[in-house]
């Protein structure tokens, strides 16, 4: 049986400059799947070649369940069931918390979450519902943009630096979240410079470096010093 | 007794003045493109709903206004999809505005070949003469009804972006169409139809003008001066506040024209320019 996603030599080009060189990995049903690597190393750029938004030109071929995604539309790869937390949140300025949340909805896919079961993940945000969502703090902004991807009930949900800029106590609430998120059998991408939370939550780690995966595998396969060494690559 | 009179038929035009801004505001609001050839559409609306006049005149002109807004959607939506669109796609806001300022030349110049340079106007009948006196003032039925419309169409509009989901749609593309792709948007349709409402819109307001005055194909660049002002008094992007600029024009126009009855724009231009030197982000915008 085909793996959920499946990404088979990937390259990618900005103009002049190659981003990433015949990455290859794949991800089953119901897994976590953390990538991890420095900044520049290409987590974000094959992210967006999975989700549909990547500017760039790409060769190689990325599947979803066997079926090409690559230079698909990133409104049409929504509809397949693939769903972003970007970097940043991005959540709509001048939409309340619900109207954003509702935002996720549009695609109109059946499944577990609703507006109702995100609220009870996050309860927070039924309390502050009508309120701007930008205007919440930085946290509850990434629950905003966490439910706001539940809500199109994806079968593969990437998740773009989620940790990034948020005190440590929301960080451990925020990944506490992402277990309930998990037990309902939905596919992960975490794409993290936290790498030992990403590794503990992950069943399989891929590290990228300088757009190459220098280290694949299962998460608790490797010790500190040697994702330290992929990582860095020294 | 008079000054109120003047007051009242000042605000009464100048909710027309606030129509004519709408389309403007909609699609500045939207997709930060300036559309030069706002006024050249209005025009070309006008001379729509005297074609059809022309071709019916048994049937009243004010009943030409829906069908030629459909038709002025259609217009929008495709003029949008066919050209603006790759325009927008380019994130230069230079490229829309030069774009937008050709599709004014080309449609000034097409209007001057087909319906000539003589001035023209619409025959709204008895309704548009008819005046009510209350409290010893005139006020027109027609301007009224115009008062009513336009507040009509300003609620209306502000209504379905607040609270229906296409207007969370255009709102939240508004904000970021790359990350609104992700929920399933192609942003290309939602701007059609964005273009193709304010088209809508400037064709209503075309048409009734066309009751009120008279026009010809270089009316447009008067016409759009006036919405400019209009949203830029409002604050850009802000429908309340284009209906509220559009107001103040409307009333220093016709108080000007007490003062001086060959003057009477610049009064309207001079209030515009004060406002902007006070408060440069309009009525109702927000300082950056």
């Amino acid at each position: 049986m085909a793996a959920l996603l499946e990404i088979d030599d990937l390259q990618v080009w900005y103009g002049d400059l190659q981003a990433l060189y015949g990455v290859s990995t794949a991800l089953d049903e119901g897994r976590v799947l953390a990538l991890i690597g420095a900044n520049g190393a290409g987590k974000s750029t094959l992210l967006s070649a999975v989700c549909g938004l990547l500017e760039g030109r790409a060769e190689g071929a990325v599947r979803l369940q066997g079926a090409p995604l690559l230079g698909r539309p990133a409104e049409a790869l929504a509809y397949e069931g693939i769903a972003l937390v970007p970097e940043g949140r991005m959540l709509f300025p001048s939409l309340s918390v619900e109207e954003n949340l509702r935002m996720g909805m549009l695609t109109r896919r059946a499944g577990h979450w609703t507006l109702q079961r995100v609220y009870e993940l996050f309860p927070v945000l039924q309390e502050f519902r009508t309120r701007p969502a930008t205007a919440l703090s930085g946290g509850q902004q990434q629950m905003v943009a966490i439910g706001r991807a539940l809500l199109a009930n994806p079968r593969l949900l990437l998740c773009d630096e989620i940790s990034l800029g948020l005190a440590p106590v929301i960080v451990r609430q925020i990944y506490e979240s992402l277990q309930q998120v998990r037990a309902q059998g939905m596919a992960i991408v975490l794409v993290e410079q936290d790498v030992q939370r990403a590794c503990r939550m992950a069943d399989a780690v891929c590290c990228l470096l300088k757009g190459r995966v220098t280290l694949q595998g299962k998460a608790d396969a490797f010790d500190h010093a040697r994702i330290a060494q992929a990582y860095f690559g020294h | 007794m008079d000054w109120i009179e003047t007051l009242i038929n000042g605000a009464l035009l100048g909710a027309l003045y606030g129509l004519l801004g709408l389309g403007l505001a909609l699609v500045f609001g939207v997709m930060r493109v300036v559309n030069l050839a706002h006024g050249e559409f209005i025009v070309l609306a006008a001379f729509g709903g005297t074609t059809l006049a022309s071709l019916a005149p048994s049937v009243n002109p004010l009943l030409w206004i829906l069908p030629v807004a459909l038709l002025a959607f259609g217009v929008g939506y495709l003029l949008q999809a066919t050209l603006v669109n790759r325009t927008v796609r380019s994130g230069d806001p230079l490229i829309p505005l030069l774009l937008t300022f050709g599709v004014g030349v080309v449609l000034r110049n097409l209007m001057v070949e087909v319906f000539g340079t003589d001035p023209r106007a619409l025959d709204g009948g008895a309704f548009t003469q008819a005046g009510i006196e209350f409290l010893g003032l005139r006020v027109g039925v027609f301007p009224i009804t115009v008062l009513f419309l336009a507040a009509a169409m300003f609620g209306g509009l502000q209504w379905l972006l607040a609270h229906t989901e296409w207007g969370r749609i255009v709102r939240a593309t508004s904000d970021n169409a790359r990350i609104v792709r992700l929920m399933g948007v192609r942003p290309d349709r939602v701007y059609n139809t964005v273009m193709g409402l304010a088209l809508a819109f400037a064709a209503v307001a075309g048409m009734l003008l066309a009751l009120r005055s008279s026009f010809n194909p270089y009316s447009g660049v008067e016409r759009l001066l006036v919405a400019f002002e209009v949203v830029i008094l409002g604050g850009l992007g802000s429908f309340w506040g284009a209906f509220a600029g559009g107001i103040m024009l409307g009333i220093a126009q016709l108080l000007g024209q007490k003062f001086d009855s060959n003057a009477a724009a610049l009064y309207a231009h001079l209030l515009f320019f004060v406002i902007l030197v006070i408060r440069p982000t309009g009525l109702a915008g927000r300082a950056s």
